[in-house]
C-alpha cells in the first residue's frame, strides 16, 4: 500500500538525515523500524505524511503520490493517515472531549469547526472512541490532568477519529513504563489485526519488537542497513544497527 | 587564559565600586539635594499635608436666610425707615449719611456663630458685596460700613445693607468636590478600559509578527521580525506620558481621547512584546499532531496555538488593565483629561482639601483593582 | 506538568442537588423579577446568580452615572440592564441548570465601551483633521537639533553717518578682523552707498548688516566674496533706518557690519544639545540617587513587612498590618503626582523629584524585598542554628546569602523603572529631560522634541539591556 523509493532528506545545515532509502508496506503489516535516536527514524515517519518535505525520493499509497500533493490534496492525504507521538502532542489546556475532535478536523467545514462547532454524531464517534480505549470518564478533564498512559490513549483516540488506513507510530512509548507499553502496544495491535489498519511504528525494546511486529526495517545513519523478520534479528544485526558501544548495554535486552 | 580572566574578574571587582561611588558622586551633584531645605520647608509641608488628609468628602446643606435694612443716601433722600423692636433685626447708627461717611451695622438675635454675608442692594437693583462676617456668641453683629457713592438714592429708591445669614441645617450630603472626583474617576477608568481593549486588539497580530517561532523561518518573515521587534522595544522606551503630551498637541489639550491614544499605543507595545514571549514558549507538538490529522492552517492555529495562548494573553491583559488605570490617574497632568487633570488644576490652585479628595479617590480604586485584578489572574493560572 | 488550571475545567455544575428536589419554577420566577440573580440563587446557582446580579447593579450604576455625568433626561443606555433583567428571568425559566453569564457579560461589554467611548471623547477622526500640522511636526521631530557644524567667524564694521550733517564728517574707519570701508562719509534717505571690504574667505557668502544707533539691525544683505576674498556692493538707504529716532532728521551715527561664517570643519553642541544633556544627566542622576536611598530605607521596611517574622507576636502582627498598608497606600501614587506635591514644598529642580521618586522607590521595594524575606528557605537557617552559631552568624550564613542576589535583582530592576520615571518627573518641575521636554512642547520646538525623544530612546533602551544582563548574571 506504501512505496517509498529513494528517499533523501537534507536539512538546511547540511545534516544528511535519510540517505536513498526504498522499501514497501504491504497492507495489514505491523512494520516496526529501530535504529539510534538520529538514525532518521522519526524524519522518515514525518515525510511519511510530510510534516517534513523530503530533499528528493517518492513516496506513493495506494497510488497517489504523496510527495507531489498540496494544499488540500496533502491534508485529504494526511487524513488518511493517523500519527501518534512520543510526548503525546497532546494541547495539555483544552479538554480530552476537544483533543480527540481535534482528530477529525479534516472531516469538518473549516469555518463551523474554527468556531468551535462540532456536530453531535463527532462528539459521539468520540465518546466511542474514548470507550473503546477504556477512558470514557476522562472526558471533561483537561488533558494535563491525565497520566502518561492515559494521556497516550487519548492520542490513539483521537487517531481513530481520523479513520486512518495507516498509522504511524513516533516512538509511541518510550515516555511511558514497560507495563503501559505493553498495554499502549496491544491497542495497536488490535487496530491492526481487528480493523485492518497498517502500522508503521519506531521502537527501542527488542522483547517488544519481537512481541509486536511483522517485519522490521534497520536504520543507521539515514540508511536501510537490515530489512526482514522479527526473528532474524539476532546479537550480530543488533550490534550492526546500534553500533559497538551499545552491545553491552543492549544484550541484556536481547537474551 | 585562566590567569588573564582572574585578573579581569579582579579589575571587575575593584572598578564596580569605584564607579558605583563616581556615579553616586555625580548624581548627588546634578541632583543637589537639599536636606536643609526639606528640614526648613517642614511647617509648609505639614500643612499641606494636613489639608490634604483633610477630604472633601461632604457638604452641610446650608440653609440661607437674609435682611435687609434701608439707608438714606444721602440724609433725607427717602424717609428714614422704621426700626424693628424684636426678632432678628438690623439698625444702624447714624441712621443715613452721606457717601464717604462711616455707618456702624448693629444685628440682634441673630443665629449664634453664623456665617453672614454684608453686601449692598443697590437702587438699580444691583448688588455689591462688602465682607464676610460671623456673628458672636449672642447672636449679636457689630460691623463698620463705609458709604459708597454708588449707593446714593435714585428715583425716590434707596440702597439697601442685606445681610445673609447661612446656617448649616445638618443634612449632609455629598461635596461639589466628591461628586467632580467620581465624574473624573469613571472618565479615567473608561479610558483604562478603552486603551486596554483597543492596545490589546493590536497587540495580537504584532506579538504573532514578533514571535521569532514564528517568523525566522523565511527571509520576508525575519525582515518583518526585527522591524516589528525593534518597533515594540523603541516605543515602550517612552512613558505613555510623554506621548500623551504629542496627542495632546494633534487633537487638543484636555480630552481625555489623547490620554487614550497615548495609552493604547504604550500597552500594545508592551502587550506584544510581552504576547511574543508567550508565544515564543509555545509547545510544538500539538502543532505538529493536528497538522497529522489533516487540519488546514486556520485550524491547526484554532486547536493547536490558541489554546495554548489564552490563558497567559488574558492574565496579561488584566495585568496590564491595571497598569493602565494607575497611569491614567496621572496622564491628565498633561492635557488628557480625568482625575489627572482636576488633581493637577487643585493642586495648582492650592486647593489641597479637594487634591486629598482626589488623592483618595485615586489609592481605593487602584487599591481595588490591584486586589481584583491578581484575585482574577491567581483564578487563571 | 499537571497544574490546576481552574478556568478551562468545566464546571461539574453545582445542580446535582436541583435533581433530587426541584424548586418551584414560578418562585425562582419571581425572584429574578424581583432581584435579578436570586432566582439563580434560589436554584442553587449562587456563582451565575451573583454574576448576574454584579452585571445588573453595574450596569445600571454606570447608566445613572452616564446620565448625571452629561446631564440628560433620560439615556437610551437603559436598554442594556434592561436586557439582562429580561435575560435573567428567560435564564431561570428555560436554562435551571445552565452556568454560562456569556450574554450579560457581552450586554456589560457594549454599554462600557458605549459609555467609555463617549465619556473619553473617543473621535479617531480628529487624528487626521490636522494632518498638515501633524506632517510638520513629526518631520521636525525626525529632524533632531543636537549638534551644529564648528564654525569660524570674521567680522568688521565702518561708521556712518545719516543723514548728512552739515559740520564736518568724521573719517570712516573700520574696526576687526577684517577692513571695511565705506566711500561716502555720510548718506541721506535713498542714496545709494558703496561698501568695500578686504580679508574675506574667499568665494563665500557675507552678511550685510545695518545696526542703527540704539543697536538692532534695521536691514541686511548678503553678498558674496571673490577669489581674492574682496567685497563690493551698492547699497540704497532705506526709511527703515530711521524707523526708532525720535527725530529722523537729526544726524546719527550708524554701522554697517560685514559678518562671515565659515565651517572649520568639526562640529559642536547646539544649545538644545546642550539642554539635552543636562537633561539627561539629571535623569540619570536623579534615578540612581533615589534607588540607592531607596532602597536603604526599604530593607527596614521589608524586615518590618514580612509575615513570617512578624506575625509571631501580637504587637509585632499589628506593625506587620500598619507597615504592609502604609506601603500598600504609597506605592498607590504615582511618583508623579508626589513630585507634583514635593515641587510646591521644597521648588523647582532635580531634588523634589528625587524626593517623590525615592518615596515610590522605597513603597514598592518594600513590598517586594518583603515577599522575598518571607520566600527564604527555612533549611539553612536551622542547620545553622544546630552548629551552634548565635543569631547575628545565622543571619550573616543563613539569612543574608538568601536574599542578597534577589534584592539585588530587584534593584537593578527598580533602577531601570526610575529611569524611565524620571523622564517625566520633570514635567510637573521635578528635573531631569522632563522638564526640557514640557518646556518644548509648550514653546513648539520640535525639532528639540525630537533631540529628546532621541535621547530617551537611547537612554532607556541601553538601561533596559544593561539591566536584563546583570539580573540574568545574578539569577
Amino acid at each position: 500500500m506504501l512505496k517509498v523509493e529513494h528517499l533523501t532528506k537534507v536539512y538546511p545545515g547540511g545534516t544528511v538525515a535519510l540517505k536513498d532509502l526504498s522499501f514497501e508496506v504491504e497492507d495489514g503489516e505491523f512494520l516496526v523500524v529501530i535504529g539510534l535516536s538520529g538514525s532518521g527514524k522519526s524524519t522518515l515517519l514525518r515525510c511519511i505524511n510530510r510534516l517534513i518535505d523530503p530533499t528528493e525520493g517518492k513516496i506513493t499509497m495506494d497510488g497517489a503520490d504523496i510527495t507531489a500533493a498540496k494544499g488540500a490534496e496533502l491534508r485529504h492525504i494526511r487524513r488518511q493517515i493517523g500519527m501518534i507521538f512520543q510526548h503525546f502532542n497532546l494541547v495539555k489546556r483544552s479538554s480530552v472531549m476537544t483533543n480527540v475532535l481535534n482528530g477529525r478536523l479534516g472531516y469538518l467545514n473549516p469555518w463551523l469547526s474554527t468556531m468551535g462547532i462540532f456536530p453531535a454524531e463527532e462528539k459521539k464517534r468520540a465518546q466511542q472512541a474514548l470507550a473503546r480505549l477504556g477512558i470514557e470518564d476522562k472526558v471533561h478533564s483537561r488533558a494535563d490532568e491525565l497520566s502518561g498512559g492515559q494521556q497516550q490513549r487519548v492520542g490513539i483516540a483521537r487517531t481513530l477519529m481520523q479513520e486512518p488506513k495507516l498509522i504511524l507510530a513516533d516512538e509511541p512509548v518510550a515516555s511511558l513504563d514497560p507495563v503501559l507499553a505493553h498495554s499502549i502496544l496491544q491497542y495497536l495491535e488490535q487496530l491492526n489485526k481487528d480493523d485492518k489498519v497498517t502500522v508503521i511504528c519506531s521502537l527501542h525494546y527488542l522483547d517488544l519488537i519481537q512481541r509486536y511486529a511483522t517485519r522490521v526495517i534497520g536504520l543507521k545513519d539515514g540508511v536501510k542497513v537490515f530489512e526482514g523478520l522479527p526473528s532474524e534479528i539476532n546479537r550480530v544485526k543488533f550490534k550492526e544497527i546500534y553500533g559497538e558501544e551499545a552491545q553491552d548495554i543492549r544484550a541484556t535486552a536481547l537474551e | 587564559m585562566k590567569r588573564i580572566s582572574k585578573i579581569l574578574q579582579l579589575i571587575g571587582k575593584i572598578l564596580l565600586p569605584i564607579g558605583l561611588i563616581a556615579f553616586l558622586i555625580f548624581s548627588i551633584r546634578v541632583t543637589q539635594p537639599d536636606l536643609g531645605k526639606l528640614i526648613s520647608s517642614a511647617p509648609k509641608a505639614g500643612d499641606i499635608l494636613s489639608q490634604l488628609l483633610n477630604p472633601q468628602l461632604t457638604t452641610r446643606k446650608a440653609e440661607k436666610t437674609s435682611l435687609s435694612l434701608t439707608i438714606p443716601v444721602p440724609c433725607g433722600s427717602v424717609p428714614n425707615p422704621e426700626p424693628a423692636t424684636s426678632g432678628p433685626r438690623l439698625s444702624v447708627d447714624p441712621v443715613c449719611g452721606n457717601p464717604g461717611d462711616t455707618l456702624t451695622l448693629y444685628g440682634y438675635d441673630l443665629p449664634k456663630n453664623a456665617n453672614v454675608s454684608l453686601r449692598w442692594i443697590l437702587p438699580t437693583g444691583g448688588l455689591l458685596s462688602i465682607r464676610n462676617a460671623k456673628t458672636d456668641a449672642n447672636g449679636g453683629l457689630n460691623e463698620k460700613i463705609e458709604i459708597r457713592p454708588i449707593t446714593a438714592a435714585a428715583d425716590g429708591k434707596a440702597a439697601q445693607i442685606s445681610i445673609e445669614i447661612s446656617l448649616p441645617s445638618g443634612k449632609l450630603v455629598a461635596s461639589q468636590t466628591l461628586k467632580d472626583v467620581v465624574d473624573t474617576m469613571f472618565v479615567t477608568i473608561f479610558m483604562a478600559l478603552i486603551a486596554t481593549t483597543l492596545g490589546t486588539i493590536i497587540a495580537i497580530p504584532l506579538s504573532f509578527m514578533a514571535a521569532s517561532n514564528l517568523m525566522r523561518k523565511g527571509k520576508v518573515g525575519t525582515i518583518v521580525y526585527y522591524i516589528v521587534r525593534s518597533l515594540l522595544s523603541l516605543i515602550r522606551s517612552y512613558e505613555a506620558l510623554v506621548l500623551a503630551t504629542i496627542f495632546a498637541m494633534i487633537v487638543g489639550f484636555g480630552s481625555p481621547f489623547a490620554g487614550v491614544i497615548a495609552l493604547t499605543i504604550t500597552t500594545a507595545a508592551s502587550l506584544g512584546k510581552m504576547f511574543s514571549e508567550s508565544v515564543e514558549s509555545i509547545d510544538e507538538g500539538p502543532i505538529e499532531a493536528v497538522t497529522a490529522t489533516g487540519a488546514n492552517r486556520l485550524q491547526v492555529i484554532m486547536y493547536a496555538v490558541v489554546p495554548q495562548i489564552t490563558p497567559d494573553f488574558l492574565s496579561f491583559t488584566i495585568y496590564h488593565w491595571d497598569i493602565n488605570v494607575r497611569i491614567s490617574t496621572v496622564i491628565g497632568f498633561v492635557g488628557g483629561g480625568g482625575i489627572g487633570y482636576f488633581l493637577s488644576l487643585r493642586i495648582n490652585t492650592l486647593q489641597y482639601n479637594a487634591a486629598g479628595t482626589a488623592l483618595l479617590a485615586i489609592i481605593l480604586v487602584v487599591w481595588a483593582l490591584d486586589f481584583l485584578s491578581s484575585e482574577v489572574r491567581k483564578q487563571m493560572i | 506538568m499537571a497544574k490546576k488550571h481552574k478556568i478551562f475545567v468545566q464546571p461539574l455544575s453545582n445542580n446535582h442537588m436541583t435533581k433530587t428536589k426541584t424548586a418551584p419554577k414560578w418562585l425562582a420566577i419571581l425572584l429574578s423579577a424581583f432581584l435579578p440573580g436570586l432566582g439563580q440563587a434560589f436554584q442553587r446557582r449562587i456563582r451565575t446568580g451573583l454574576y448576574i446580579f454584579l452585571a445588573f447593579a453595574t450596569s445600571l450604576a454606570v447608566v445613572f452615572w452616564d446620565r448625571g455625568y452629561t446631564g440628560a433626561e433620560s439615556s437610551s443606555w437603559m436598554i442594556i440592564p434592561a436586557l439582562i433583567w429580561l435575560w435573567n428571568i428567560f435564564n431561570v425559566a428555560f436554562f435551571p441548570k445552565a452556568s454560562s453569564a456569556l450574554i450579560p457579560v457581552f450586554l456589560w461589554l457594549i454599554l462600557a465601551y458605549g459609555v467609555g467611548a463617549k465619556v473619553t471623547e473617543f473621535n479617531l477622526p480628529a487624528l487626521f483633521q490636522n494632518v498638515g500640522r501633524s506632517q510638520t511636526m513629526i518631520r521636525e521631530i525626525l529632524h533632531p537639533d543636537f549638534v551644529q557644524p564648528l564654525t569660524e567667524k570674521r567680522t568688521g564694521f565702518s561708521e556712518i553717518e545719516s543723514p548728512c550733517s552739515s559740520a564736518l564728517k568724521a573719517p570712516n574707519h573700520s574696526t576687526g578682523d577684517v577692513t571695511v570701508t565705506i566711500l561716502q562719509p555720510c548718506a541721506n534717505n535713498g542714496d545709494i552707498i558703496t561698501i568695500e571690504g578686504s580679508g574675506f574667505w574667499p568665494n563665500e557668502s557675507v552678511t550685510v548688516a545695518w545696526h542703527i544707533p540704539i543697536g538692532p539691525q534695521a536691514m541686511s544683505t548678503t553678498v558674496m566674496s571673490d577669489a581674492q576674498g574682496n567685497v563690493k556692493l551698492d547699497w540704497q538707504v532705506l526709511p527703515i533706518v530711521y524707523s526708532n529716532a525720535p527725530d529722523p532728521s537729526i544726524p546719527q551715527i550708524h554701522r554697517v557690519v560685514l559678518t562671515q561664517e565659515h565651517p572649520s570643519g568639526g562640529i559642536e553642541l547646539s544649545s538644545v544639545g546642550g539642554y539635552v544633556l543636562q537633561g539627561i544627566s539629571e535623569t540619570l542622576g536623579l534615578a540612581f540617587l533615589s534607588t540607592i536611598v531607596g532602597a536603604l530605607f526599604a530593607i527596614p521596611f521589608g524586615f518590618l513587612a514580612a509575615r513570617n517574622l512578624m506575625t509571631g507576636s501580637p504587637i509585632g502582627t499589628l506593625f506587620y498590618f500598619i507597615i504592609r498598608t502604609i506601603l500598600n497606600i504609597t506605592r498607590s501614587i504615582e511618583a508623579l503626582i508626589m513630585a507634583i506635591i514635593f515641587v510646591i514644598i521644597v521648588g523647582l529642580g532635580p531634588f523634589p523629584g528625587m524626593i517623590a521618586l525615592t518615596i515610590h522607590t522605597t513603597a514598592a521595594l518594600g513590598k517586594l524585598y518583603s515577599e522575598v524575606i518571607e520566600g527564604i528557605d527555612a533549611g539553612p537557617i536551622e542547620a545553622i542554628r544546630a552548629t551552634g552559631a548565635n543569631w547575628l552568624q545565622v543571619v550573616r550564613f543563613a539569612v543574608i546569602p538568601q536574599i542578597v542576589p534577589s534584592f539585588t535583582a530587584l534593584t537593578i530592576y527598580r533602577w531601570d523603572i526610575n529611569v524611565r520615571s524620571s523622564t517625566i518627573i520633570g514635567f510637573v518641575g521635578g528635573g531631569g529631560i522632563g522638564f526640557f521636554l514640557w518646556q518644548w512642547i509648550i514653546l513648539q520646538d520640535f525639532r528639540a522634541v525630537g533631540s529628546s525623544f532621541f535621547a530617551i530612546a537611547v537612554v532607556v533602551i541601553i538601561m533596559d539591556f544593561l539591566s536584563a544582563q546583570i539580573r540574568e548574571r545574578l539569577v
